[in-house]
């Protein structure tokens, strides 16, 4: 059995392909205008990646994120907030709290212990938290993504950024830098920021270890250090890329569907 | 989602949400009748009906912006508020023959002191005090408030507001109740024959047009109802809770999602037909206030009543097999803000699993409200 997942964000188009239970390839691509185009592009790669010949080999598909009604092979769409609970949990079966940083929003999922999604919180009307609002620091700081991630991890005193609006924080930021404040402690200060921000979300579904990070922004360390920092526990890494994660969490219902199916009509 | 609803009667219902001056009403006003607009839901409309005129609920629909309105408010005042003092501005009120305010909130009271002064042609505006409490001593300020207007409306339009007229404007606007609530009844179908975002169009519609043109109408719409079958083919039956909703497009995004909409609480809704006003009292005056302030379902602009709303909400989830409840709330609404969160404490505890949601007055961020939507049926296994 082979099943797909595509999950067209706003920032990235991510696609995973799964055969028998394990994945065999993925891909990731910045999403452009159409999500059509996104999508079918990050699936024709991901399976050429797969050494298959065409996207009619897989069996199912699930399309999720931003652009999910508009992937145009897909067999049926899920939302990406049980998706993205559905791919935590398959990478680390002890989590109970997923908080997903996208490229245009985030949200906060608490699961069950069959991984099912019991509650979720999302931020999808500022850019405060997301992929956006780090891309927009980085920009003003000219540091790049990576850069801001380990700025953050070098302030010792991070300052304090009261805005977490990006536009009122790039304004504060740019004071402090004028005022001759050290930039690791600019970077620092604006992840606490944003760190205080989500663990305002996650205290509204409750945090429950394991707690995980996925999406584009899991991959920024200097962000989890924050985030750990005020959850006051450990936030564990995710033993794949963690953009991929809903994605993933798409194939595998897509993998369900199909052993449905075939236990409906065995062949 | 979508019935095959026929009749003319839902077509001009239809209409009427989408217009503030919808044909039927364009009509009273040609033949020469007078209109009254009022806010929110806590306004006896009986009074303006017993009055010889035709109350109308205030909405905003169809207001692109804020530009103009802007400028009379701050930055944390609701988006309703914005849109209808926007359209108080450019003139779209001016079909108009009065306007009744009431401090239902602090934006809908600051709509008012902005109307009495930067809209000076208005030919009669008021506000109504309306208490907090709901016991007694407030029924007895209200009657005292609702005798006031009964003056000032007498004065101004030249007319005698009898308890005699009063009692038949109450006859009529329960007959409304009664109507509307046997449209409730089958929705509690399991394939129900109008769909959620139909309803509200229903219930809207009967805020925007003469009571008894409005009866008959729905009269006309029951009759074909309680002959049709819904398709059915919906994931979850939901109930809605929140303020002021009066857009069955946003009921709608919800729907095309599979939740039907099945039951409500809301001030559109359940919440101004559920309970009617009590016949029996002498005084009809006192009877209003009874209704208004201490009978009908609470919204929660009255203190000490969240149990009872909650209870209120969780009968009804029993009563039309809710899977689970959505709680709207305009951003910057006081009143719902910490209700939701009370609200989802009660729900958890009774086993109903809950979605809150923040919107805009105007229906936008379709793709945000969809993702939320489908996501909680996910959620809820459906």
């Amino acid at each position: 059995m082979i099943v797909g997942g595509c999950d067209v964000g706003s920032a990235t188009g991510k696609a995973v392909i799964m055969r028998n239970g394990e994945i065999i390839s993925y891909e990731i691509i910045p999403s452009t205008t159409k999500p059509e185009v996104t999508a079918r592009t990050v699936m024709d790669k991901a399976v050429e990646m797969a050494g298959l010949s065409s996207i009619s080999e897989l069996d199912y598909i699930v399309g999720t994120g931003y652009g999910r009604l508009k992937v145009p092979f897909a067999n049926e769409n899920i939302s990406e907030i049980t998706c993205h609970a559905r791919g935590a949990q398959w990478l680390l079966p002890t989590v109970r709290t997923v908080v997903d940083i996208g490229g245009q929003d985030c949200k906060v999922m608490s699961l069950g212990e069959n991984g099912r999604v019991l509650e979720f919180v999302m931020n999808d009307r500022c850019a405060a938290g997301t992929g956006r609002f780090f891309e927009a620091m980085a920009r003003v700081l000219d540091c790049g993504l990576q850069g801001l991630s380990e700025l953050a991890l070098q302030g010792k005193h991070p300052a304090t950024i009261s805005s977490q609006c990006s536009v009122f924080a790039e304004s504060e930021v740019i004071t402090l830098v004028n005022e001759g404040v050290d930039l690791a402690d600019i970077v620092a200060g604006l992840h606490a920021s944003i760190a205080s921000r989500l663990n305002s979300m996650v205290r509204k579904v409750g945090l429950v270890e394991d707690v995980v990070l996925t999406g584009g922004c899991a991959k920024n360390d200097g962000l989890a250090k924050a985030l750990e920092d005020k959850f006051g526990m450990s936030v564990k890494k995710l033993s794949l890329d963690p953009q991929i994660a809903g994605a993933i969490g798409a194939a595998l219902i897509a993998a369900e569907r199909v052993s449905k199916q075939t236990m409906k009509n065995p062949a | 989602m979508e019935t095959k609803i026929k009749s003319k009667a839902f077509e001009q219902f239809t209409e009427a949400t989408k217009t503030l001056l919808n044909p039927v009403l364009q009509n009273w006003k040609n033949q020469g009748g007078k209109i009254v607009g009022y806010f929110c839901s806590t306004v006896p409309e009986e009074i303006i009906t017993a009055a010889g005129l035709v109350p109308i609920r205030m909405r905003a629909t169809g207001s692109t912006s804020t530009e103009r309105s802007d400028a009379f408010f701050s930055s944390i005042n609701c988006s309703f508020a914005r849109h209808c003092f926007n359209l108080a501005l450019t003139g779209d009120f001016k079909f108009l023959d009065g306007v009744i305010c009431v401090n239902s909130c602090d934006h809908v009271r600051r709509i008012y002191d902005n109307w009495t002064r930067f809209v000076p042609d208005t030919p009669f505006i008021e506000v109504m005090s309306l208490p907090r409490k709901t016991e007694s001593a407030q029924v007895a300020w209200y009657r005292d408030e609702i005798n006031l207007l009964r003056g000032k409306l007498e004065k101004h339009f030249g007319i005698k507001i009898s308890n005699r007229t009063l009692w038949k404007a109450i006859k009529l606007h329960n007959e409304t109740r009664r109507l509307q609530k046997k449209l409730y009844e089958l929705r509690k179908q399991e394939k129900p024959p109008i769909t959620g975002a139909e309803t509200l169009a229903v219930m809207v519609a009967g805020t925007a047009m003469p009571k008894e043109q409005y009866n008959n109408m729905l009269r006309e719409l029951l009759d074909e109802l309680s002959r049709t079958k819904g398709s059915g083919g919906h994931r979850a039956r939901l109930l809605i809770v929140g303020g002021i909703l009066d857009d069955p497009a946003y009921i709608r995004v919800i729907e095309e999602r599979g939740g039907l909409v099945v039951a409500d609480s809301l001030c559109f809704g359940t919440r101004i037909m559920w309970v009617e006003v009590d016949e029996s009292l002498s005084d009809p005056v006192e009877a209003l206030a009874k209704y208004y302030v201490a009978d009908r379902p609470s919204c929660p602009r009255f203190y000490g009543e969240h149990d009872n709303r909650a209870k209120y909400i969780i009968d009804m989830c029993r009563e039309f097999k809710c899977d689970g409840v959505i709680a709207e709330r305009l951003m910057f609404c006081d009143p719902w803000a910490v209700e939701h969160y009370m609200l989802g404490q009660d729900l958890k505890a009774a086993g109903i699993p809950m979605l809150k949601l923040d919107r805009e007055y105007i229906t936008g961020g379709v793709g945000q409200l969809r993702t939320r939507v489908q996501a909680f049926l996910e959620t809820i296994g459906r």
